[in-house]
């Protein structure tokens, strides 16, 4: 039934060209104290219909790489050096060298930004479906019964009654409605990349199930190419295929969710995987990572986490690793990455922390 | 992948079929409850108006007889009898029944009779007079409440600019001249020292020989005459909201909603306009609606000084020559208009804000 109304037809597909590539992206934001390289040199292909999922504590820059890729950031953020490309279909575009124009047309008919305060994403004064259509018309779609043909199946697929729905104020929603109504309005065009920043953060776990079982029914099709950000490691483990993690604006480790949650090669990582809490209780064995992330306006030499590393050497204070690959499709940027794995296999991930990420699919799954 | 049936959840604030008919009594409690709330304040400030006339030492009753009694030799009872038919009341009837009688008066538009100009009824007089002062401050109103919305919107928009420094320097320095003043300064400097205009033909609210008619001449005159107190009106009141203006819409500029709608690709004029603007002027129009009720009473000043005979007028020459039943009206017409501004401002603000309604 989803796959049918929601997706787009599969023929759309290029399997061999990523519908989004992002070459040695940096984003500073120009401040008093001076500028904040919010993001460093991020590489990344995005596949056709897969869902990287970015993780990493908050102040990682995971919000300013989502709002770099359709160009919202503040005026005092500055994307340079960088290139951002997309592709759909035979059409190629530099992201950033797009016209006023081109990129209002491209924002959310190829590209839709789901973000984090949905509670606060509509306007007060219009009905949903006054928004509904400002958003079609505003790319030159102007039929209005289509319009509402469209807004009603995509209302009903995240499961809300349009009867009620459209001609409702926001204000007459709950958070998790509005949520679930901007999701809808996210699909109306047919984008074929969703950005989605925290889009469960803020929401009672009733709302946050309902929202992570639609987000899975959209990822199954694989029309639909996700970047999912998320502090919390459980969802990022539920709904993606490759997880991307971030550190201080960059990114130390990439790799598919098996890879990242059961072999993690970055000690960064680990430490995040480490500090999941258990449903079950088990405070004893509960980690946090010593020290907080470091001042984005005056970074650290060499390896940005060593301040904070168990890990870490005499070579890890001069020197910045890249991604080098420690697996087929796996990379991480660490010096000693080999130590991480050696003691992997001396204490092995905590199952409780792993029964957590297990723990959500099924629950999801059986929902 | 088996779904389970649709959860289908309805809006909170939303009746059910059932509880429609509830639901249409609570926003007709909410028009009636306004109503009634401006009915009791417009009986409470009458019965005070009276009140004050009557009971207090020195009241106007008493000091209009003596005045008959030394200015023209009246006995005591001829000029008592004077002053009840002039203020409408029955001086010999027992207190409650004189305010009884006074309201009865009231609700039939008996207000008395104007002791400077005899024979006229205050009514009359507020009937000619009050449409000039609806005109005048009601074109400088909307004049400036749409050139202040504008420009502040402009000034939010290339905030930290040139342009944006330079109006909030004027803004500020204009919004702080008090109207009388500026009314006085343009009298001297255009009419007197550079006799750029013509102050002594512009006086007044119409020519000789013009008569009020929905004709270009007509509406022309009543324009040139107006001209000064609504130029007034127009430089002392738009620095306000041309400086609210601009807060309100730098606050609505760093809304989510903003940035979805710039996400969702909508035209920077639909932004402007339905997204920005809209928000950042809904708090305005309260502002506006009181301005509407003050400026009826602050126009006595204005009206004075460039001798406009307005509502404001009559009650500047009312209060110079003590003409008690005048004022008396002409005071429960500003407190009218002060409540139905007020109203006014709820009816729009729920009309305007669907959020309102509500609660
Ligand atoms: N408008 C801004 N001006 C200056 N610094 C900013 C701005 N927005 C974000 N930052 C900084 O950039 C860094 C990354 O922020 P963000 O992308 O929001 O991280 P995340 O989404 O991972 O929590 C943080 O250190 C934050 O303080
Ligand atoms: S490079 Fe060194 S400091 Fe950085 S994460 Fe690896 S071990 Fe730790
Ligand atoms: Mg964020």
């Amino acid at each position: 039934m989803v796959q049918s109304t929601v997706g787009r037809p599969a023929g759309d597909r290029h399997p061999d060209k990523p519908p989004l590539s992002l070459q040695n992206v940096h984003v500073s934001y120009a401040t008093r104290r001076g500028k904040v390289q919010a993001v460093r040199n991020v590489s990344v292909d995005l596949h056709a219909g897969e869902s990287l999922a970015l993780i990493g504590e908050s102040g990682s820059g995971k919000s300013t790489l989502g709002l770099a890729i359709v160009r919202l950031l503040p005026e005092t953020a500055r994307i340079e050096p960088g290139v951002i490309t997309y592709r759909r279909k035979d059409r190629e575009v530099d992201v950033l060298k797009l016209s006023r124009s081109e990129m209002r047309a491209f924002r959310w008919s190829d590209c839709a930004m789901v973000f984090q305060a949905a509670l606060n994403a509509f306007n007060p004064v219009l009905k949903v479906w006054a928004q509904a259509l400002d958003t079609a018309q505003a790319h030159g779609w102007h039929d209005k019964p289509a319009i509402r043909r469209r807004l009603v199946e995509l209302l009903e697929f995240v499961q809300l009654d349009p009867k009620r729905v459209i001609d409702a104020y926001p204000h007459e929603l709950s958070g998790g409605m509005r949520q679930r109504v901007l999701l809808a309005l996210a699909l109306l065009l047919n984008p074929q990349v969703l950005i989605l920043d925290e889009p469960t953060t803020a929401l009672d776990i009733i709302t946050q199930r309902t929202i992570i079982k639609l987000l899975r029914q959209l990822k199954q099709e694989d029309h639909f190419t996700m970047i999912f950000i998320s502090h919390d490691l459980a969802i990022a483990a539920e709904l993606a295929d490759r997880v991307a993690t971030m550190y201080a604006g960059r990114i130390v480790e990439l790799g598919t969710s098996d890879d990242i949650f059961y072999r993690p090669r970055h000690p960064y990582t680990l430490g995040l995987i480490r500090a999941v809490p258990t449903v079950t209780g088990g405070f004893e064995q509960l980690f946090s990572i010593p020290g907080s992330p470091p001042d984005l306006v005056k970074l650290p030499s060499g390896c940005k986490f060593h301040p904070r590393c168990t890990f870490a050497t005499e070579r890890c204070q001069q020197e910045e690793p890249e991604l080098e690959l420690v697996g087929a499709e796996h990379s991480a940027a660490c010096w000693n990455w080999r130590e991480v794995q050696a003691e992997l296999q001396r204490n092995p991930l905590h199952r409780g922390a792993l029964n957590v990420l297990d723990g959500i699919g099924s629950e999801v799954e059986g929902s | 992948m088996s779904t389970s049936a649709p959860v289908v959840e309805t809006a909170r604030q939303r009746p059910s079929v059932a509880g429609w008919g509830l639901w249409r009594f609570v926003t007709q409690n909410f028009y009636v409850r306004r109503l009634f709330k401006a009915l009791v304040t417009v009986w409470v400030v009458s019965t005070i108006i009276f009140f004050l006339i009557r009971l207090l030492p020195g009241n106007p009753v008493e000091q209009y007889i003596s005045r008959l009694i030394e200015t023209q030799g009246m006995d005591y009872e001829n000029a008592r009898m004077q002053a009840a038919a002039l203020f409408a009341i029955d001086l010999d009837a027992p207190l409650w029944v004189q305010y009884g009688e006074y309201l009865g008066n009231l609700l039939s538009g008996n207000l008395g009779v104007s002791i400077t100009s005899p024979g006229t009824p205050v009514t009359a007089m507020i009937g000619r007079f009050l449409p000039w002062t609806l005109f005048s401050v009601g074109v400088g109103l909307i004049l400036s409440f749409t050139l202040g919305i504008l420009l502040g919107l402009m000034m939010a928009y290339r905030r930290e600019g040139v342009l944006d420094h330079v109006l909030t320097i004027l803004a500020s320095i204009v919004s702080s001249v008090p109207n009388y003043l500026l009314g006085i300064l343009l009298v001297v400097w255009l009419g007197v020292q550079w006799k750029v205009l013509p102050i002594a033909q512009m006086r007044g609210t119409m020519s000789p020989g013009v008569v009020p008619a929905f004709t270009f001449a007509f509406v022309y005159d009543a324009l040139y005459h107006a001209f000064l107190p609504i130029f007034t009106y127009v430089l002392t009141t738009m620095g306000n909201w041309m400086l609210s203006m601009k807060g309100s819409t730098v606050g609505t500029l760093g809304e989510d909603f903003v940035t979805v709608a710039r996400a969702r690709g909508l035209n920077d004029w639909r932004i402007t306009t339905a997204y920005v603007g809209r928000n950042a002027a809904l708090p305005l129009f309260t502002q506006l609606t009181i301005a509407i009720g003050f400026v009826v009473g602050g126009s006595f000043l204005i009206e004075t000084i460039f001798q406009y005979q307005g509502i404001g007028y009559v009650l500047g020459s009312a209060i110079a020559q003590r003409d008690y039943p005048v004022m008396q009206g002409v005071f429960l017409v500003i407190t009218m208009s002060v409540i139905l501004a007020n109203l006014l401002a709820d009816f729009l603000y729920g009309w305007l804000d669907p959020r309102i309604k509500v609660s």
